[in-house]
């Protein structure tokens, strides 16, 4: 095998592969990357067994097509290090030689035979959508993901498309988020199915391009995705989603306007006060305004107001500052919407035209 | 074989004792050994008002226990009585024993001690020219004699049980029995301030105790600068009690409780209340099973106590233990909290030193050959250091210096501040210190090791901290206090989190319903065999809802039948915060470091886990000029 390829290029795809690639493993080739040189391309393959990456280059001038494997953070070190334009890469029994401009270095391959067999996208019945739109919904939705121990269905993001409509819901179990956009040209029959954070992380770190289209592939246990130089395949968590729908409030009797930025700012003013150990802001609310108010037993307390639009005869209700502020950092709209029953019911935050953050209150017995 | 008892027939066989034998029998309730001799005859010269007392002892007491004072004596009449069984002067009638303010009372040491050894009292008492001279050997008493010599009384035991050689058989070697008599002085030196003591051994000197001396002072002169240097005082007076003296640190706690002493109207005592009550001041800073160390003076009016309901007074009967007990319990636990928690590294660095190979040569002085110098960077498996990234010196980034800029943290505070003693390998420590003094700003920088412990340079030394401790009882705390303040702020769930449980523990849970309500578990019964758990407290971490339920159901199981409110929430509390506390093995930021470092030190105690295991471990210099042997 041996091919010339520019050494940018050649750096930002072992980089994008290396965050697959674990750093240790019980199964030490996954330690490795694997590089396939065929006819015009060159594509680096890293997995490790949940999450699967292959990142081609083109414009590679190829000398003998041929497949290696090789040490991943290695050869992304060596690569980074050098200053030559371009980096030729060449294998001769089990080394590989790694060459830039006077400088080069010979890595120890492993069998190619025993790398892990990794899916190669096919391009039937696929969902196709802009890159910036999934990385939008990934963005405002895959923060409220679990991450503690347990409850491991909660640890992925649940997708699903229904009627022309691709929706992301998370949650820990104290918040969720759920954003949706249309979609068009639906393949029939597709699954729920969720996708761990780490996956759809990796979606988003290869959109290179937000305008460009991606396609996404759905499989009975896994997700595939396509960018212009990118293939990413996340195993599915298998377990039973959380039934959402019925925790998101539909009629409620309190409703709130009032401006994002200002409850942003208001709720880090007392947050400041309340520490990150005691938890609670509370939102009194009265018509024309809103009271934000914390206290530590071993800091003190802080109180701040703010303009509001509300008709009513007043409430109140406490959250976690953390947990709405992770809200608010994603809001769509300048003006957003609260609406709650009481105080032990959950609270329905409207971010944006087709996203919403529920947060459930904290309640203090007296 | 026509008779097995011969003189059945005769006169009968009970007969009473002649008074040597009585009162040898009685001896045996009192006297046991030198040491008991020691303590009766100390205590008579207490009472006498003596402001000194001397102890002379030979062979451990066995051969001879001289103790000389200089208080009132005793005229001839006083002389005769002295040995006569259940004579003394400190009591008249029945109704005295109601308001017993002298240490002794029975009025049997003299004669018990009288008829197991050989004793002469001299005397002299106040305004008298000349005294008198008594001799007793063995219960046979004879007339006193005139004898010159200072004011005060003398006692002279001899020859400890010359005629009851089972007893002696008894005694242990002299050294044994010089420890046990020298504990005895020593209580009495600690029990009354503004007398002095002296104890010789064979002629030695072996313990001084000036009259002037305060507590501190005593307890300095008996047990050493190490614990005397770190005792908190006790002091309060609610007008029916009064206590003074100090506690230390738990980490003084022993096995015995040989320095744990109260003493009650100066009469030092060991009462089951008493040591109970130290026991639960010390309560979650202590292992069980270890014996806090204290100096404790417990005053009230005699009427309120009864003294004499042990043959040795050690055991007293409070009128009104549960008032002591609470009034106890408050001034205590709070001087207890206030006490330095923290391990010093002497005794650690010595086992470090020890590992690497290092030999300790008495008598080989102070500076030793430069070969035996630990050499700490060879063969120690430190794992891994690793500085936190945002040093101050590495230019940009967004470390926030506290109290002064990033500049000053500069090489020459090293030398200035660490005395030229700050070279420990790495610049970290001995940056950046408090030169100030005042108020510690937890300036940093701060040295992760392992990725569980945190170095930390201080004004005199550096401290190690154990992350995961430390932070578990900034939880601990957090949840306790919302507990006792009765608002525990509780993450309701979005969905109830159903946690399967077996029969018995789902009935023990909706038992105590109630009760985990109060401290922020709401828990709702979900068919037969699972609860679902519709919130929990806020302040926990990294909730991991089905363990914490699973604990719980499991302290109710091990706790008990019935366990109180109280218990369940403490067992909960302790695993809910270890549970949500930052782990040993976790990176840390400088920020997070200085964050957690900054909510440790608002709190009460910040010195141990809530399992009491400690949370940091600090190095004096002192420690650090010992292990290179600069001292």
């Amino acid at each position: 095998m041996k091919v010339l390829c520019d050494r940018e290029k050649l750096r930002e795809g072992l980089a994008i592969v290396n965050n697959v690639v674990p750093a240790r493993s019980p199964k030490p080739i996954l330690e490795n990357v694997r590089v396939i040189v065929n006819d015009s391309s060159l594509q680096l393959i890293g997995t490790d067994l949940e999450v699967s990456v292959r990142y081609s280059i083109d414009d590679v001038k190829v000398g003998d097509p041929g497949v290696t494997v090789i040490p991943a953070r290695v050869a992304l070190d060596f690569i980074r290090d050098l200053t030559s334009e371009t980096v030729t890469i060449d294998t001769n029994d089990n080394v590989c030689t790694i060459t830039g401009g006077a400088d080069s270095c010979e890595l120890v391959t492993m069998d190619a035979d025993e790398y892990p067999v990794t899916p190669t996208f096919e391009d039937k019945d696929t969902l196709t959508l802009q890159g910036g739109t999934f990385t939008r919904l990934v963005g405002q939705t895959a923060f409220a993901a679990a991450r503690e121990a347990g409850r491991y269905a909660m640890h992925g993001v649940l997708i699903t498309v229904q009627d022309d409509n691709l929706q992301m819901v998370a949650t820990d179990g104290r918040r969720l988020a759920l954003s949706s956009t249309p979609v068009q040209d639906v393949p029939a029959d597709i699954p729920p199915a969720i996708v761990p954070t780490k996956g759809l992380q990796m979606f988003c770190r290869v959109i290179e391009d937000p305008l460009s289209n991606i396609k996404i592939k759905f499989g009975t246990n896994q997700i595939g995705m396509k960018t212009k130089h990118a293939e990413i395949f996340a195993r599915l968590i298998d377990g039973d989603y959380p039934r959402y729908s019925e925790v998101i409030p539909t009629e409620c009797k309190n409703s709130v306007e009032a401006n994002t930025q200002m409850i942003e700012r208001k709720l880090r003013l007392v947050a400041n006060v309340t520490g990150d150990e005691a938890r609670a802001v509370r939102l009194q609310i009265t018509p024309g305004q809103m009271e934000f108010f914390g206290h530590s037993v071993g800091r003190g307390e802080a109180h701040a107001m703010m303009e509001i639009d509300y008709k009513g005869e007043g409430s109140d209700i406490a959250f976690n500052p953390d947990y709405v502020l992770d809200g608010m950092k994603n809001a769509e709209r300048e003006t957003v919407r609260l609406e709650f029953n009481d105080k032990t019911s959950p609270g329905k935050f409207s971010l944006g035209e087709n996203y919403i953050y529920i947060v459930m209150p904290i309640t203090v017995d007296v | 074989m026509s008779s097995k008892h011969p003189s059945s027939a005769q006169a009968g066989v009970i007969r009473a004792l002649p008074e040597v034998v009585r009162n040898q029998i009685a001896a045996g309730e009192v006297i046991e050994r030198p040491a008991s001799i020691v303590k009766e005859l100390m205590e008579n010269s207490l009472d006498a008002g003596a402001t000194h007392v001397q102890v002379d002892l030979e062979e451990g007491g066995s051969m001879l226990v001289r103790v000389i004072d200089d208080g009132v004596g005793m005229n001839g009449a006083d002389l005769m009585m002295a040995f006569e069984s259940h004579a003394t002067s400190k009591l008249r009638e029945a109704g005295d024993l109601d308001h017993i303010s002298s240490l002794g009372f029975r009025g049997e040491a003299l004669a018990s001690i009288g008829s197991v050894a050989r004793c002469a009292i001299y005397s002299r008492p106040r305004g008298d020219d000349i005294g008198l001279r008594i001799e007793n050997e063995g219960g046979r008493i004879q007339d006193p004699v005139d004898a010159g010599g200072p004011r005060g009384t003398t006692i002279e035991i001899r020859d400890l049980f010359y005629n009851t050689p089972a007893r002696r058989r008894f005694l242990k070697r002299p050294s044994t029995e010089l420890s046990r008599c020298l504990e005895v002085v020593q209580r009495m030196a600690l029990g009354h301030l503004n007398v002095g003591f002296v104890a010789t051994h064979n002629g030695k000197r072996n313990y001084d105790i000036e009259a002037s001396m305060d507590l501190p002072a005593r307890i300095r002169r008996t047990f050493g600068a190490e614990l005397s240097e770190s005792l908190v005082p006790v002091e309060a007076d609610d007008g029916m009690f009064k206590i003074f003296g100090y506690v230390a640190p738990p980490r003084f706690a022993r096995r015995d409780s040989a320095r744990q002493m109260w003493f009650l109207n100066g009469r030092m005592v060991k009462d089951k209340v008493l040591v109970r009550v130290l026991k639960e001041a010390y309560r979650g800073y202590l292992d069980p099973g270890r014996q806090p160390v204290a100096f404790l003076h417990l005053s009230m009016d005699p009427a309120l106590v009864d003294v004499n309901v042990h043959p040795a007074k050690a055991e007293v009967r409070f009128r009104e233990d549960r008032r002591v007990f609470a009034f106890l319990l408050n001034s205590l636990r709070s001087a207890v909290a206030q006490t330095d928690m923290a391990t010093p590294g002497e005794g650690l660095l010595r086992k470090a030193l020890n590992r690497d190979g290092y030999v300790h040569h008495p008598g080989q002085g102070a500076i030793h050959d430069p070969g035996y110098l630990p050499r700490p960077s060879e063969g120690r498996p430190i794992t891994e250091i690793r500085e936190v990234p945002g040093k101050p010196y590495v230019g940009g980034g967004s470390f926030p210096v506290y109290g002064r800029p990033a500049s000053a943290l500069s090489e020459g505070d090293n030398a200035t501040v660490g005395g030229g003693h700050a070279g420990l390998g790495t610049d970290a420590v001995g940056a950046g210190l408090l030169t100030d003094g005042a108020v510690d700003t937890l300036p940093g920088p701060f040295l992760q090791i392992d990725k569980t412990y945190i170095v930390r340079a201080l004004p005199d030394g550096f401290e190690v901290i154990d992350q995961h401790a430390l932070h578990e009882r900034i939880t601990y705390e957090g949840l306790l206090r919302e507990v006792q303040n009765g608002s525990v702020e509780v993450q309701r769930l979005l969905v109830p989190e159903v946690v399967e449980v077996s029969r018995a523990e789902k009935a023990l849970l909706e038992e105590h319903k109630d009760a985990l309500a109060k401290i922020g578990i709401e828990i709702e019964p979900f068919g037969e065999t699972a609860v679902a758990l519709q919130g929990m407290p806020s302040r926990l971490r990294h909730p991991d809802p089905m363990g914490l339920v699973r604990d719980v159901a499991e302290i109710l199981a091990t706790t008990g039948k019935s366990p109180t409110a109280a218990d369940v929430i403490e067992e909960v509390l302790h695993s809910a915060a270890c549970r949500s506390s930052v782990m040993a093995g976790d990176a840390l930021t400088d920020d997070a470091i200085r964050s957690i470092l900054q909510r440790g030190k608002q709190l009460e105690n910040d010195q141990t886990c809530p399992h009491s295991r400690p949370t940091r471990v600090r190095f004096t210099l002192g420690d650090l000029e010992r292990a290179f042997h600069r001292k």
